[in-house]
């Protein structure tokens, strides 16, 4: 990045409007619509970003009071709270909100939300598109829960393996309620990962090269291109499934050459990468906050990038692992030994460079950083869990017990949810204008934590003892019945914590301390802007100067002006260096793409049904995407003949 | 410097831009990433379920057809010549020469289509016949799918340019519609050679 950038096409004498002119001018172009429909109306990166995370967290509530169901059903011997067919659909539709409903999304939200922030510019590339994504996720996830509370939840397990899940043994509707809800969810977030990668690349404010983004920002970019392949590989075997089991094909049928193992390679070919693509956005909160709270810039910056990038590509490499008791070739599963083994060097890495950060900086600990804490200790614990997994021998002795259970919950929740927890107090104030309280966040950290530990450490020991995972009870005589009390007393415990935050959120929105713009002196652009941010982001797009946009920027830091006020344009810059392109109008407020979402509802909801559905689906979602993207205003160029 | 603020003037940036400087062409990329990693996932499915069958095809599934495909290939190819001078003419901002070879390429590509919607019976097998019959049929009507999308989007952007609703961005808009065609057409052809040539001679 030379300064040639920053003075490029030159210094202007400064603007003849006046601050407030300004101010009032993008009020109104950038005006957050009022009225009854608003709601389906909105395009705002910040609205359509929190209405993911909220929808999202509903959801963990959600798959958490499930998870508290099976914990209860377990904690003696021969408990009677759910009988073997609803303990089937309980655990299939908790991990299948976990993962597809929670997981993925609040990260993709949270990317939704903080990247045009973070990167300096007004919206979201494709605002509608965003707008659409967040209708059709909806509607998919609603389709799932509602399936569950009428007795039709899917019953197949999270993984959904053929031929159970098949047209020959998963009867009813159950398994087709799966394979929709994944096709639904999934183009969604394909659409945002879409939105939030050209908002990345051509959307940074000037200043901003590839070597200056923020930490979340590349970990964003990362997960968005992952998101692309694997989700696409995840909705096209779920067709291939949907299809199987309603017009009669055989993709997974051994009797007509189908292949049952074909599903288990496709699924987790998209499986795994999915822990990367719910880990990495957490990496680069680990990042955000160490840089925050540790007061110095991040040791090894570049080394992290690097590693963002490589395990982007390991992830993809390693599916195999989850396959070992299917009887595969010894030096296939040799080979995914080795490609297991060998994403731990990018990850470990990253850990040192935190801990260079904390070691060498000036530390505050506040309760975002208590949670970073949980994510070393419990990740840690997951990650060398893997390690032990990752070994043939070693697996097939655990495959299938809670021993999985605990390792798996190790990793998602302390690689993902604690970092999730952290960033949300962390990111409250600039959501709310308000700061959390420090008590309850400590409070709720230590419930949360010791909840966790002594939640999943007795699994461990429980599928060591030979307990195996999906059924809904066992005998006295098993032995396994005062580790499961444990771990049920643990499940509460963490309840409790889980309260204990979203009481301090609630309250602290109510009554807490007004935060002000910036209150952790943190050095990303959306903590130059007001909390919470206009509609329009920022009054001028500004130039960056360093790394650590608000640390490096001067007193005379330089601002963008030229860019129209009377329309929603924002400035298109260079993929690597961030030049200015062009100036690039985004199109504002607009019913369509939520009843095009309606349209693509009904096309995959009624499929389930009947063929019909699909024709009459699509014969309402196309008009609607035609007047989404029709001109509005007659205006007749000057170039036109 | 000596200016309370130094500004960066971006108001002589053109707003109208072609190819990576524009960030629909990003966007479009993205779908050819999604669509086209899609379409591997069939050649990838549509080799492993080979694997379980000998001889291949199975049975007395004869192999496929050449005439109606090769057909139906040439005249996806051929429309890449309109598609090329729509975007030629886009990028001169040449509203006439835009409706002209646009109006030229969606009568070949309709062709295209329903060449293709004809061309299903040439496979010998049926979507329910077996596996081999499955991933046949899905790759042939999925790839339709996205030619029918390529063609509705075509459609729209010819009614924007004839009603003469067409501002200076509906320009880039149908250049990067050529190039999206560009790439339904061309990602065909190393599934034309999976689908019906690998069966006959592999």
């Amino acid at each position: 990045m030379s300064d040639e950038t920053l003075t490029t096409p030159g210094v202007a004498p400064p603007p003849t409007e006046t601050e407030l002119d300004a101010r009032l001018a993008l009020q109104r172009t950038w005006w957050r619509d009022a009225g009854p429909l608003r709601w389906l109306r909105e395009v705002d990166h910040k609205a359509i970003g929190l209405r993911v995370v909220f929808t999202a967290l509903t959801f963990f509530l959600l798959a958490g009071i499930l998870a508290a169901l099976m914990r209860t059903q377990l904690a003696r011997p021969e408990h009677g709270i759910l009988g073997p067919d609803r303990y089937d659909q309980v655990f299939t539709v908790h991990g299948t909100t976990m993962m597809f409903l929670f997981a993925v999304p609040v990260m993709m939200g949270l990317g939704l939300y903080f990247v045009p922030l973070m990167v300096g510019t007004r919206n979201i590339a494709y605002p509608r598109l965003c707008a659409y994504a967040y209708f059709v996720y909806l509607i998919g996830s609603l389709f799932l829960w509602i399936s569950l509370l009428t007795n039709t939840g899917p019953d197949v397990g999270w993984f959904a393996y053929t031929p159970l899940s098949g047209p020959e043994y998963g009867i009813g509707k159950r398994p087709d309620v799966w394979a929709q809800t994944i096709t639904f969810t999934e183009i969604s977030m394909m659409a945002f990962a879409v939105s939030i990668i050209v908002t990345i690349f051509k959307q940074r404010a000037p200043g901003m090269s590839l070597n200056r983004m923020p930490m979340f920002v590349w970990t964003m970019l990362v997960t968005s291109f992952m998101v692309l392949f694997a989700m696409t590989t995840i909705a096209t075997a779920s067709i291939f499934l949907a299809s199987d089991r309603l017009v009669g094909t055989h993709f997974f049928n051994p009797a007509e050459g189908g292949d049952p193992l074909l599903w288990q390679h496709l699924f987790w070919y998209f499986g795994h990468p999915e822990v990367y693509i719910i880990f990495l956005p957490g990496t680069g909160m680990v990042s955000l906050l160490v840089t925050a709270f540790a007061r110095r810039e991040l040791f090894g910056y570049t080394a992290l990038v690097l590693a963002t990038i490589a395990t982007g590509f390991l992830g993809y490499g390693v599916w195999v692992h989850h396959m070992f008791a299917t009887g595969l070739p010894q030096l296939g599963e040799s080979f995914f030994t080795g490609s297991s083994l060998l994403i731990t060097i990018p990850n470990g890495l990253q850990i040192f460079c935190w801990l260079a950060t904390l070691w060498s900086g000036k530390l505050r600990v506040r309760a975002p950083l208590l949670f970073v804490f949980g994510f070393f200790f419990i990740l840690v614990r997951g990650g060398l869990t893997g390690v032990m997994v990752a070994s043939v021998a070693f697996d097939l002795q655990v495959h299938d017990t809670f021993f999985i259970v605990a390792h798996l919950h190790d990793v998602l929740i302390g690689g993902a949810v604690f970092p999730l927890l952290g960033a949300i107090l962390f990111w409250w104030p600039k959501w709310t204008g308000r700061l959390t309280s420090e008590r309850l966040g400590r409070a709720s950290f230590w419930l949360i934590f010791l909840g966790e530990n002594l939640t999943f450490v007795p699994m461990y020991v429980l599928g060591l003892r030979g307990m195996p995972r999906r059924q809904y009870t066992y005998l006295a005589a098993s032995g396994w019945g005062p580790f499961n009390l444990l771990a049920s007393a643990g499940a509460a415990l963490l309840a409790l914590g889980v309260l204990v935050y979203l009481a301090n959120l609630v309250v602290s929105t109510r009554a807490g301390a007004p935060a002000g713009d910036d209150p952790w002196d943190a050095d990303t652009l959306d903590w130059a802007t007001s909390s919470p941010p206009p509609a329009y982001n920022f009054l001028r797009i500004p130039v960056v100067q360093g790394r650590y946009a608000l640390w490096s920027r001067t007193a005379d830091a330089p601002v963008v002006t030229g860019l129209a006020l009377d329309r929603r344009e924002v400035l298109v810059t260079s993929t690597l260096d961030a030049t200015p392109q062009l100036r690039y109008e985004l199109p504002g407020p607009t019913i369509w793409p939520f009843l095009a979402a309606l349209g693509t509802g009904v096309t995959w909801i009624f499929g389930v049904f009947t063929p019909w559905g699909i024709v009459v689906g699509l014969a309402l979602t196309g008009p609607a995407l035609v007047a989404w993207g029709w001109p509005r205003r007659r205006r007749a160029t000057e170039v036109r003949a | 410097m000596s200016e309370p603020r130094a500004v960066i003037d971006v108001s002589g940036l053109p707003d109208v831009a072609f190819g990576s400087k524009n960030a629909v062409w990003w966007g479009t990329l993205g779908f050819m990433l999604i669509e086209g990693s899609t379409l591997a996932i069939c050649a990838v499915t549509y080799f492993y379920l080979r694997r379980n069958f000998d001889p291949f095809p199975p049975g007395a599934t004869p192999p496929p057809d050449l005439p109606l495909p090769t057909l139906s290939l040439l005249a996806l190819l051929a429309s890449l010549a309109p598609a090329t001078l729509t975007s030629r003419a886009a990028k001169r901002f040449d509203a006439a020469g835009v409706r002209r070879w646009l109006a030229v390429g969606l009568v070949v590509m309709t062709a295209a289509v329903v060449l293709r919607a004809l061309e299903f019976p040439a496979l010998n097998t049926r979507w329910k016949s077996d596996a081999y019959g499955s991933i046949a049929w899905f790759t042939l009507g999925f790839h339709l799918s996205l030619l029918v999308v390529n063609l509705a989007e075509s459609v729209v952007i010819a009614a924007i340019f004839f009603l003469g609703r067409a501002e200076r961005k509906h320009f880039s808009d149908a250049a990067d519609d050529a190039c999206y065609w560009f790439f339904v057409v061309l990602v065909w052809v190393p599934l034309y050679v999976t689908v019906y040539l690998t069966p006959r001679f592999l």
